[in-house]
């Protein structure tokens, strides 16, 4: 039977491979993805995208996230690599439970992140040197801690992270322009009362 | 887009009974106090089950959902709505991706949540198995059944589970263009020519049905759900998310001179709820259950689109990967 | 200035623009993984938004509005290569189409940044970052899956040898160029075409992909003149259909 879809219609419909049941990482395994909304505030936790490598995730994620609202940079790195604290929840601090920890490995950064409510995003509060992902979140605890209460803390070694590079920030130029998927170009006000003072003389 | 409703089936009153007394009063606890769970936390049983079933079926109806708008995609006329439409029915492509990676937190991986759309073991919102006749479905979908998703999301936002109320926050806020989008475009067909006010009308004479039963069954004949109302999974009866439809949306679309199909639909002065024809509940089961008009056509096109992206999925699959389940 | 050879370019490029962004709007819903859909519909709506910004430079040259121009004209008055015409086929094809079509467009637009047409100058500054993500996802598909396996390398090599006759008719020779790149508005298209086959084999090169010499290749030339395919009509034919219903009506 035709469909109402024209789209549907074409589309092909025999000699294709079976694709259920999926076999285990069809859909790839998962990246996370951090955005700056603007030029100096700090990077946020916005979820993740399903891809196969490191350059395609981020391919993908400026669509997946950055195609509304504002934008200056993103990065992405694979769920792997992000490290994270215990959880903890009431009065707890996540920063209590971290250990100290010393590493003889070669000093890199780390991205910090600390989640200051349960239920919000994850947000970026700075970078330390640390030779392990346990290194980076004692120093973390010790520099960045702060005076609000966290409630989980991410490190992320930079070398893993597919960052913007200044160049590339003109992906996002044009994003501010782009009315049509914003709710403010659809002011029917106008119109509508046009014709009810029509309707209702 | 949601309506939410007919995700429960009964919860047996031994469902907790198995659970740890200690580790689910102090659950119940954190909940009461507003705090949220995260993927982490100890959780019964029961909520983790309810609550991917909700999530995943949210998520089937949002790409489900993007097949009836679809198909006016190559056909809307004019720029502006051309592309308007391209960019609402890439959000719910998108919504759906944000909501399968909420129920992943969970444990469920994507592979087999879509495995279970499309061998129909996993449901979807009801109202996607109508068929979209004219460009003025189209509009009614872009606005009235938005609307009703709308409701159904912002109560949901106030549940307990941190990765949903995530994910519903960032719908909510892109779907702002969308319920804008859908009753600019149904302006402009009742203040049109009478061919358009027509083509709406007609359209709303075949879509109030599918909306009433939008919210899934009415409270008397719903299974209760007094547990996951205490755990905040589900947000509001049935009949209030619908009364509160009813209660922004009928005098919009009565004020646009349109005539709505039911002659017994009034707010009701005494109890301050709407009065209106019981919808067929008989016709909802029936249509849930795989036999209305476009549920054989949407499943199949889903099938299609996997089976016709496999080999590219396949081509890029590095040889060693390994699966984590998401953080947040 | 030679206004008929300013709307020729300006209308190629529109209809270009616009033909190729319904196209590749067909695959909303329908992609090989979700987050892929949603990639491709941003870069169809960011096509069919330029070719809007083209058709408004030709209104305010004297054209009619935008949607009668879109929306009402026959195949024989469109101006589009006939390569963005093309049924999309498997993902194969659309992603070469995407890659062959985006590279020459990246170009054409970044020779235009100098056009001495002020708002071509201005549009091909202004819209720099779109084009950097639409060739940036073409080279990393290609390249991806271009070396991935022998199925995906096989398809890629069949859509590659297919489209690429039909590629070479975006850079079509047409008679009115003379002035306008006199009058240093537009490079011509012979000028384009060179640095198109140059980046072209620089991204077939890091493949395992591979690329016919490019004087065994006859262009499929005749879109500019408005010689179409089978194909176009019954598109123009469903774009409009709602448009039709009354095209005085407003929607």
């Amino acid at each position: 039977m035709a469909s109402l879809d024209p789209r549907v219609n074409r589309l092909p419909k025999d000699q294709l491979q079976n694709a259920l049941p999926k076999a285990p990482l069809d859909q790839f395994g998962t990246f996370e993805v951090f955005v700056q909304a603007r030029e100096g505030k700090p990077f946020q936790h916005e979820g993740i995208v399903h891809a196969p490598n490191l350059e395609m995730a981020y391919l993908l994620a400026k669509e997946a996230f950055t195609r509304r609202f504002t934008c200056v940079s993103i990065y992405v790195t694979d769920t792997r690599h992000v490290h994270v604290s215990a959880m903890t929840e009431g009065n707890e601090n996540a920063y209590d439970q971290i250990v100290e920890a010393q590493s003889d490995g070669k000093k890199e950064s780390y991205e910090v992140y600390h989640l200051l409510k349960r239920g919000k995003q994850h947000i970026q509060v700075g970078n330390v040197d640390a030779g392990s992902p346990d290194e980076a979140m004692w120093l973390a605890s010790q520099s960045l801690r702060g005076e609000k209460q966290v409630f989980n803390v991410w490190v992320i070694r930079a070398s893993e992270i597919r960052f913007t590079s200044e160049e590339e920030k003109e992906l996002w130029l044009t994003l501010p322009d782009k009315k049509f998927r914003d709710a403010s170009a659809y002011k029917g006000g106008d119109k509508l009362k046009s014709f009810l003072e029509k309707m209702n003389p | 887009m949601y309506g939410g409703g007919n995700t429960f089936e009964g919860i047996k009153s031994d469902a907790v009974a198995n659970e740890d007394p200690i580790k689910l009063a102090a659950f119940e606890a954190k909940i009461e106090r507003g705090e949220k769970i995260e993927p982490s936390d100890w959780m019964p049983a029961l909520y983790r089950k309810q609550l991917i079933r909700m999530i995943e079926q949210h998520a089937h109806s949002e790409i489900i959902g993007a097949l009836p708008e679809g198909t006016w995609i190559t056909r809307a006329p004019g720029f502006k709505r051309k592309m308007s439409l391209i960019a609402k029915v890439q959000d719910e492509v998108g919504h759906g991706q944000l909501l399968y990676s909420a129920a992943e937190t969970l444990g469920k991986s994507r592979e087999e949540m879509i495995d279970d759309l499309i061998n129909g073991k996993s449901k979807y919102s009801n109202i996607f198995n109508y068929p979209t006749f004219t460009w003025a479905d189209c509009c009614f979908i872009s606005w009235l059944v938005d609307a009703g998703a709308i409701v159904n999301q912002l109560a949901n936002a106030k549940g307990s589970y941190g990765p949903y109320c995530r994910a519903l926050d960032r719908i909510c806020a892109e779907e702002s263009f969308h319920l804008k989008y859908g009753h600019h475009c149904v302006i402009y067909l009742a203040s049109g020519t009478q061919k358009q006010r027509d083509m709406f009308q007609e359209a709303l004479n075949r879509w109030w049905p599918p909306m009433m039963h939008f919210f899934g069954p009415s409270d008397k004949i719903s299974v209760h759900t007094e547990t996951l109302m205490k755990w905040k999974v589900k947000m509001g009866s049935n009949d209030d998310m619908r009364n509160q439809f009813l209660d922004m949306y009928v005098p919009k679309i009565q004020e646009l001179g349109f005539v709505i199909p039911d002659e017994k639909l009034r707010k009701n002065p005494e109890t301050g709820r709407w009065d209106y024809t019981e919808p067929d509940w008989e016709e909802f089961k029936r249509v849930i259950n795989g036999n209305g008009p476009c549920n054989k056509e949407r499943l199949e096109v889903r099938r299609i689109a996997e089976e016709r992206g496999k080999w590219v999925r396949e081509a890029l699959k590095a040889p060693k990967s390994e699966y984590v389940t998401p953080l947040a | 200035m030679n206004t008929e050879a300013l709307k020729e370019l300006l209308y190629k490029m529109a209809d270009d623009q616009l033909i190729l962004g319904h196209r590749n709007s067909e695959w909303t819903g329908f992609g090989p993984i979700l987050e892929e859909d949603i990639a491709f519909s941003s870069m169809a709506q960011d096509k069919i938004g330029h070719s809007l910004a083209l058709y408004t430079f030709l209104e305010e040259l004297g054209e009619q509005d935008p949607d009668t121009v879109a929306f009402t004209r026959h195949a024989s008055q469109f101006h589009n290569c006939t390569l963005v015409e093309l049924p999309n086929g498997e993902y194969d094809f659309s992603l070469i189409r995407h890659f062959l079509y985006d590279t020459a467009e990246a170009l054409r637009f970044e020779s235009l940044r100098q056009s001495s047409f002020e708002p071509l100058a201005q549009v091909a500054t202004k819209i720099r970052g779109e084009l950097r993500y639409h060739t940036m996802h073409a080279n990393t598909w290609v390249k991806q899956l271009g070396s991935a396996t022998t199925e995906s390398i096989h398809r890629l090599q069949k859509s590659l040898d297919y489209a690429l006759p039909y590629a070479l008719g975006i850079f079509e020779p047409s008679p009115l160029e003379h002035d306008i790149i006199k009058d240093g508005i537009f490079v011509g298209e012979e000028a384009l075409k060179s640095q198109w086959m140059k980046k072209v084999e620089e991204v077939i090169s890091q493949t395992k992909l591979r690329l016919p010499a490019w004087d065994t290749l006859t262009a499929m030339n005749g879109g500019r003149v408005g010689k179409h395919t089978e194909y176009l009509q019954p598109l123009l034919d469903e774009m409009s259909e709602v448009f039709k219903i009354d095209p005085t009506a407003e929607w």
